[in-house]
């Protein structure tokens, strides 16, 4: 599908001009010397594909640090993700994490005869057009919910409160009982093929019930249905908005007004809604219109905020942990009651280093979802 | 119509469990050849992760057999594979597979009957799952199963 040659003239790994500032900024690299963004480009572009690249490549998180520092826009997350695909060509095997059951779930997924049950979390208050041509695209958080239940995470809880928002604000909108997973973990994984098996069958569905415009709450979801769907796919017409978007608009025009809530909280910036999609000040200026709420900026963030240590569910080690430690204790650190984040992935990679913490330094502050909070600051006065 | 040919993967653990498959060839009942077993060391070697893959890669129905509770050579006693059976099985909810699809299997050592019969039984009702669900296939439009609680 693709050959080296494209790739390099495409990321624009030739400009790299050896000075190791990617390196210097990469959080994988901190904690693990053996991994080393300069050298994997200058090894890959000497060799010029004659030898399989290190195993290194897979240490990647793909938080986009290096882009947002080189001085060349060497495209380095795209490079790692054509050396993996090469890798997976070639036999590599992949280390997932948590017994490959994400994985496993999207390649099932992708089946053109899955038939999924995956709205029985929608509680009663919550209401759907019957005809609408925006959809909400609710992502993997049913799934994520039950896989990751030992961690005690309620991802969904996001998703409700995005719902919420979007009833309080009028705006109408209609979900799709068989939907797919985005594919991103796929896509980032190498597995390109499993990544357009499913974007095909998310095209059939939307294409089937007539839908323009997409609104998600997962930044993920967001960004892969709005930068890389049509990267791949021609006929891609689709409108995708992400939720802190549009309910940032709607509180500057006045038609929602947010309540009351007494908290301190720190905001912490997704790589994949921030560096990746720039949406930096839209969470900020909802956080701002709740009254009450008290906000503390976290040491590192818009551009520089921390990534969370995820991975796309393989490869994930001590590395991973000791950076999840750093972003928590950068949160303790800021005197805040609760971490807010607008991304599901944060709060269970968040959530892992809490309760897998062998020791008593990692800081167990609470982590809550930008939309959950947003609708409970509405709950006393309507909703309940 | 034939019989569609229902593949069934158990997970046997290596002592009760394994003893009841061995006790099947020593009482000479046979079970159909379309149960392959794979032999674990203890059950609790087995996550959601394995059991969906064995999904993923075409198998009807997987079974877990494994010790009664009490009677674990590791003392674990299943606590694990109860919350990775609870696990898998709601994904599969999830995926509109249906969760009958899995099932976990605790019998005393030796009881080469009882899982012949238990297999038996687990094949036909994945047979009438099947059935039910190439309906539902067949269907052109799958009933929009989304409550619409109001027109706005």
């Amino acid at each position: 599908m693709f050959d080296l040659q494209s790739v390099i003239s495409d990321t624009g790994v030739r400009l790299c001009l050896d000075c190791g500032k990617c390196t210097v900024v990469c959080p994988v690299t901190r904690y693990d010397a053996e991994f080393n963004p300069r050298r994997i480009v200058q090894e890959v572009l000497r060799l010029n594909g004659r030898s399989p690249v290190s195993d290194t490549i897979w240490s990647c998180i793909s938080c986009n640090m290096c882009m947002e520092r080189c001085n060349y826009n060497v495209k380095f997350t795209d490079f790692i993700r054509f050396l993996r695909y090469k890798a997976l060509e070639e036999g590599a095997e992949i280390k997932y994490s948590h017994g490959g059951a994400p994985q496993t779930i999207m390649h099932i997924m992708a089946h053109r005869e899955t038939r999924q049950d995956r709205l029985n979390w929608l509680p009663e208050d919550i209401k759907i057009a019957k005809q609408s041509d925006t959809a909400f695209f609710v992502g993997c958080a049913p799934y994520f919910d039950v896989l990751f239940s030992d961690l005690g995470v309620s991802t969904i809880e996001g998703t409700r409160g995005a719902l919420r928002l979007l009833n309080h604000a009028q705006i109408p909108f209609t979900l799709i009982p068989n939907e797919r997973c985005c594919g991103r973990d796929l896509l980032l994984t190498g597995d390109i093929d499993g990544f357009l098996t499913l974007a095909r069958a998310n095209i059939h569905e939307f294409g089937k019930r007539g839908i323009k415009n997409i609104i998600t709450s997962c930044p993920e979801c967001y960004y892969t249905l709005k930068i890389d769907y049509p990267k791949f796919l021609e006929d891609w017409d689709i409108t995708v908005v992400h939720i802190t978007e549009i309910i940032a608009q709607v509180i500057e025009t006045g038609e929602l007004t947010l309540g009351k809530l007494e908290q301190k909280v720190t905001y912490h910036d997704p790589c994949t809604l921030g560096r990746y999609s720039r949406i930096f000040d839209q969470p900020r200026s909802i956080l701002a219109s709740m009254e009450g709420i008290e906000v503390a900026e976290i040491s590192d963030n818009r551009e520089k905020s921390l990534c969370c240590g995820a991975s796309p569910w393989a490869h994930c080690g001590t590395v991973n942990a000791q950076i999840q430690k750093e972003r928590l204790a950068q949160a303790g650190a800021t005197g805040a009651d609760i971490l807010i984040t607008a991304c599901p992935k944060c709060q269970i990679h968040l959530k892992c280093a809490q309760k897998n913490a062998e020791s008593n330094d990692v800081c167990q502050i609470e982590i809550q979802d930008i939309c959950d909070l947003a609708a409970r600051s509405l709950l006393p006065q309507e909703v309940s | 119509m034939a019989t569609p040919y229902i593949e069934i993967l158990v997970f046997a653990c290596n002592w009760d469990g394994w003893s009841c498959i061995e006790a099947t060839a020593n009482l000479g009942v046979g079970y159909p050849a379309s149960v392959k077993v794979v032999r674990v060391s203890c059950l609790s070697r087995i996550h959601a992760g394995l059991i969906l893959k064995a999904f993923e890669f075409g198998a009807d129905g997987v079974m877990l057999l494994g010790c009664e509770s009490g009677r674990c050579l590791f003392g674990v006693n299943g606590e694990y594979i109860i919350n990775e059976h609870e696990k898998a099985r709601s994904i599969l909810k999830i995926l509109g597979m249906r969760q009958d699809r899995l099932v976990l299997v605790q019998l005393p050592a030796f009881s080469g009957q009882e899982f012949v019969m238990q297999v038996k039984n687990f094949i036909v009702e994945i047979e009438r799952l099947s059935a039910s669900r190439r309906a539902k296939i067949t269907d052109p439009e799958p009933a929009q199963d989304i409550a619409v609680l109001s027109q706005q």
